[in-house]
């Protein structure tokens, strides 16, 4: 069997830590921070893989989390069980990313931008009129409740969404080190180019898209699991690519861990700022503009380059060394 | 007899209302190095992006190996063997030398045909240079960079469009060489060049175009002395 890097089981134990937390007293209040900071931290993790790995600059997210959102609690009253609803809801949204890749992709640069920005307002209008269960709502809103998931407690949701967050680092590790992610980058890079070395862009493209867009629809369909009542302005809204996007410039787009550094930053200003009502998100903006300008390469990308991982990484060496030897 | 890798037959190509290249129609053999010559805006690099997938012809065919690709996206041209090198270099700026070759490698050659790619990097001179981020590389190591990508693909017919341009007197017999080891390879080669001496030294027939159309095709020698060639070049 072959002996794991010392990296892996921090990793893993670092995992398993985070999976106790219910079980162990953790208080209410944290676990809730901590959720949150899961599920955009699946976003950022894809929005990562879409615009910093591939070149895609995605501006539907809470499309994905909207329809996903909306499977769900449709499905919940038509006596799906929310788990099943959960992946139906993930279908639901790489089915629509396929289908919009044609016209969508056609779409070069800033164009490809605001044509997907579009697509969530199609789709808060739709389900503003579509009601294919219940009454007509009466009063505003215009929503569901999703029904069923009665019994599913914090700690349930909490691990709902660490896993989905781990499967969401695991998966853009794996890409990137495999054909996928070289692929990506050309794409990012030079997609002429890439033509040219033989890569079809078109496919690559839509696998990054749909992947991405499965995995949000999870985190979406997570979320409103979690709370369980949507309607058009909260399921389509644009927080949901506000979050993906701000965690991944402030973290450091193209890097690795750039979306946990940035998740992290954004869930903790989100709920710093939540008293100060619609002043969280414009303070929230006027940090992203600062990072832009002032370091572009993200946090992260900072950390990389003022050398910060080097001497951690020279102690892990050494220990790994040291423990091995030994094992031998 | 069909020994022709390469056949091009009466491609058109409008951009708009301009005509940039007009009832070209000419054959490449296997194994030839065929230069390309004319003045600027005559319609040389829009005829290899014809043939290399980047764009579509309005009317025309191109054959290669028989096969005929007029209108194939550029990746598939480039799985059926197809390499080119751009004007003006593209590379994979975020990724490192060595891996813009591994991108071509992988996804532009068959499974199992690949050459190896310290060998190519040793052929243009970056040997040295495989470690480090090809957006960091000197402009002068970025045009054998375009040739390297474009080798790592093993593919049997290369265009390379103006491989020699800028370089100086010391880099130009490099250049001559590298082609010469290309053709040893057994690949053909169809180049654009400008450097006189590379038309002159390297290639076995050229074409020269003028405004979209082919005015002029033989050997260096023939080309050279053909009046509408000088009349096209200095008036």
């Amino acid at each position: 069997m072959k002996i794991p890097r010392l990296t892996t089981l921090i990793s893993v134990a670092g995992l398993v830590v985070l999976a106790l937390f219910p079980v162990i007293g953790i208080p209410l209040r944290w676990l809730n921070y901590l959720f949150l900071f899961f599920i955009y931290l699946a976003l950022a993790n894809m929005w990562n893989l879409l615009a910093g790995y591939t070149g895609l600059i995605c501006l539907c997210p809470h499309a994905f989390v909207g329809l996903a959102g909306y499977t769900l609690a449709i499905g919940s009253w038509l006596g799906v069980p929310f788990q099943a609803g959960l992946i139906a809801g993930a279908a639901v949204a790489a089915l629509f990313a396929l289908l919009i890749s044609y016209p969508v992709f056609r779409m070069k640069g800033i164009y490809f931008a605001i044509g997907t920005l579009v697509l969530p307002e199609v789709f808060k209008v739709w389900f503003s009129y579509w009601r294919p269960v219940g009454n007509i709502y009466q009063g505003m809103g215009a929503g569901y409740s999703v029904t069923g998931v009665g019994g599913v407690t914090l700690g349930d949701v909490y691990w709902l969404g660490l896993v989905i967050a781990a499967v969401s680092i695991f998966l853009v590790h794996m890409i990137l080190r495999a054909r996928l992610g070289l692929g990506l980058t050309a794409i990012r890079d030079n997609e002429n180019s890439a033509a040219s070395a033989g890569v079809n862009v078109f496919r690559l493209k839509l696998y990054s898209f749909v992947i991405a867009a499965f995995v949000m629809g999870i985190a979406g369909a997570i979320y409103y699991i979690y709370s369980p009542r949507i309607n058009p302005t909260g399921g389509f809204d644009i927080r949901w690519l506000l979050m993906a996007l701000m965690g991944t410039v402030i973290g450091g787009e193209g890097i690795e861990e750039g979306p946990i550094i940035g998740a992290a930053i954004v869930t903790f200003l989100t709920f710093l700022l939540a008293s100060y009502g619609a002043w969280s998100l414009l303070i929230q903006g006027v940090i992203l503009i600062v990072v832009v300008t002032v370091m572009p390469q993200g946090i992260a990308g900072l950390l990389r380059q003022v050398g910060v991982y080097r001497f951690p990484a020279k102690l892990l060496q050494a220990a790994e060394g040291k423990i091995y030897k030994n094992l031998k | 007899m069909e020994t022709a890798v390469l056949s091009v037959d009466r491609l058109n190509k409008r951009f708009g209302g301009i005509v940039a290249v007009k009832d070209m129609s000419f054959e490449v053999q296997a194994g030839e190095v065929l230069g390309l010559m004319g003045p600027n805006g005559a319609g040389k690099t829009t005829l290899l992006n014809l043939i290399a997938g980047t764009y579509s012809p309005n009317s025309g065919r191109v054959n290669f190996r028989g096969r005929d690709i007029t209108g194939l996206p550029a990746h598939k041209i480039c799985h059926l063997g197809i390499a080119r090198t751009y004007q003006i270099p593209q590379p994979f700026t975020s990724l490192l030398v060595r891996d813009n070759l591994r991108v071509a490698a992988t996804y532009g050659s068959k499974k199992g045909d690949k050459l190896e790619l310290d060998e190519i990097l040793d052929l243009v001179d970056l040997s040295k240079q495989k470690g480090m981020m090809a957006g960091d590389l000197a402009t002068v190591s970025l045009k054998r960079l375009e040739l390297a990508r474009a080798l790592a693909s093993n593919p049997t017919l290369i265009l390379l469009d103006e491989i020699a341009a800028g370089s100086s007197d010391r880099e130009l017999p490099r250049i001559l060489g590298i082609i010469e080891e290309i053709r040893k390879m057994g690949k053909t080669v169809v180049l654009v060049e400008h450097v006189m001496k590379v038309m002159v030294e390297a290639v076995d027939r050229i074409i020269v175009i003028d405004k979209g159309e082919k005015i002029a095709e033989g050997t260096p020698g023939e080309v050279m002395k053909d009046e509408k060639v000088l009349a096209a070049y200095f008036g």
